[in-house]
């Protein structure tokens, strides 16, 4: 599919955002050129890891979503922190595997990641980042839909 | 080098008239120079050495709808469609689009002429009326003089009621055509988030459209919704979904381009 049917669909994910809105925790901060987009996000139930926090997602996107996913990462700004999670790195990436190359279908859409990103975070109570975030943050120079993640956790 | 070039004849050009790609290869080059009925040639002259040239038809197709022949692109789009179907070609989500802008722009050509007619016939109907009102007022005049103005008045106004009746009549039959533009979500592809055009269901019961899905099993043979193995052999054309689709599309052309 040629990069037409990319922008065609995001077209339309996005008129359909704004004419019927999304869940609570989630609101559209700009999608001004198409290939990137910027969410907040927020956890609504009383989790005390993440109360009273808004976090800032970025959504980029290649000609070829949605047969591919998404690049989503975590941006961190003086009001925005990276969220505390077992699989969130402290720059930002996220390890999860409906954004990974095998985990994605092309069903998904940016509503659906973010909630599924809301409910990663509702579930989690470990006050951690992932094993080794020091060494990955320093080291890593690879985009995040390339890096092979080792799952070795499954239940977080 | 252009002039003597262009007034070269054309079959020189084909080294090897045996040769149908040969054809349709100068026929893509002539629809981009907007030459429709020599692109249209070289089609017809590809598809009697290969009557099953996807590019033929294709080719073919897009000249007529840049003619506004719109029946004819529609069935030269449709046919190149399942020659790509068959073939298992690559384009196939270009020419699902191709076909889908074919019945729209078909659509939109049979509208603008329904609108255009239903103006004409209201704007003679009211004049004719208005001619006819004219008329029975200077008749009631002539035929008695000792008619007094209130009675002049009277048929006037009669004539006055019926011209606003059928101008009622015809307001009434507009609305129902400009109906809410809504496309019901059954006939939404869930990756592409177009229109269907030639839906296909999978093992799960989920229907996609066929470029789409097919595009996605190319990267991974698997099920969408639930990630189980799929493999193109498996699926199946929703033929009632189709018809269902074919349907609203002949109502709601617009919504090809949803």
């Amino acid at each position: 599919m040629s990069a037409q049917f990319a922008t065609k669909r995001l077209g339309k994910e996005l008129q359909k955002i704004r004419n019927s809105r999304l869940p609570p925790g989630i609101e559209l901060v700009s999608a001004e050129n198409l290939e990137e987009w910027l969410l907040d996000i927020q956890v609504l139930d009383d989790n005390p890891l993440y109360q009273n926090q808004t976090y800032r997602l970025k959504f980029r996107f290649g000609s070829t979503y949605p047969i591919e996913p998404p690049e989503v990462v975590f941006v961190k700004l003086s009001d925005r922190p990276i969220p505390m999670h077992p699989h969130i790195y402290s720059n930002g990436i996220i390890c999860l595997d409906l954004l990974g190359q095998q985990g994605w279908s092309p069903v998904q859409n940016v509503e659906s990641v973010c909630m599924s990103l809301q409910s990663m975070l509702t579930g989690n109570s470990k006050n951690e980042r992932p094993p080794g975030d020091d060494d990955f943050v320093r080291a890593n120079q690879l985009r995040p839909k390339d890096i092979e993640f080792y799952y070795h956790d499954n239940t977080v | 080098m252009s002039g003597p070039r262009r007034s070269t004849p054309r079959r020189n050009l084909i080294a090897d008239p045996g040769n149908p790609a040969l054809y349709t290869n100068r026929a893509m080059a002539r629809l981009k120079l907007s030459q429709w009925d020599n692109a249209i040639a070289d089609c017809h002259e590809c598809l009697r050495l290969a009557p099953d040239s996807m590019k033929a038809h294709y080719s073919l197709s897009q000249a007529h709808l840049a003619l506004r022949a719109y029946d004819d692109a529609l069935a030269h789009a449709l046919k190149a469609h399942g020659l790509c179907v068959a073939a298992a070609d690559k384009s196939l989500a270009t020419i699902t689009a191709h076909v889908l802008r074919c019945k729209m722009d078909r659509w939109n050509d049979m509208e603008r002429r329904r609108v255009r007619e239903t103006s004409d016939l209201e704007a003679e109907m009211l004049a004719m009326l208005g001619r006819a009102r004219d008329e029975a007022v200077r008749e009631a005049a002539a035929a008695a003089a000792d008619q007094d103005e209130g009675t002049r008045r009277e048929i006037g106004a009669e004539w006055d009621a019926k011209i606003g009746r059928l101008r009622a009549v015809f307001e009434d039959a507009r609305p129902q055509k400009e109906k809410l533009r809504v496309v019901p979500d059954w006939a939404i592809d869930d990756i592409s988030f177009c229109f269907m055009a030639d839906p296909v269901i999978t093992k799960t019961g989920k229907s996609y459209e066929r470029a789409s899905i097919i595009e996605h099993l190319r990267r991974q043979p698997t099920d969408p919704l639930t990630r189980e193995p799929l493999y193109p052999s498996e699926l199946r054309p929703n033929l009632d979904l189709k018809q269902a689709c074919d349907e609203f599309l002949a109502e709601n052309g617009w919504a090809a381009d949803w």
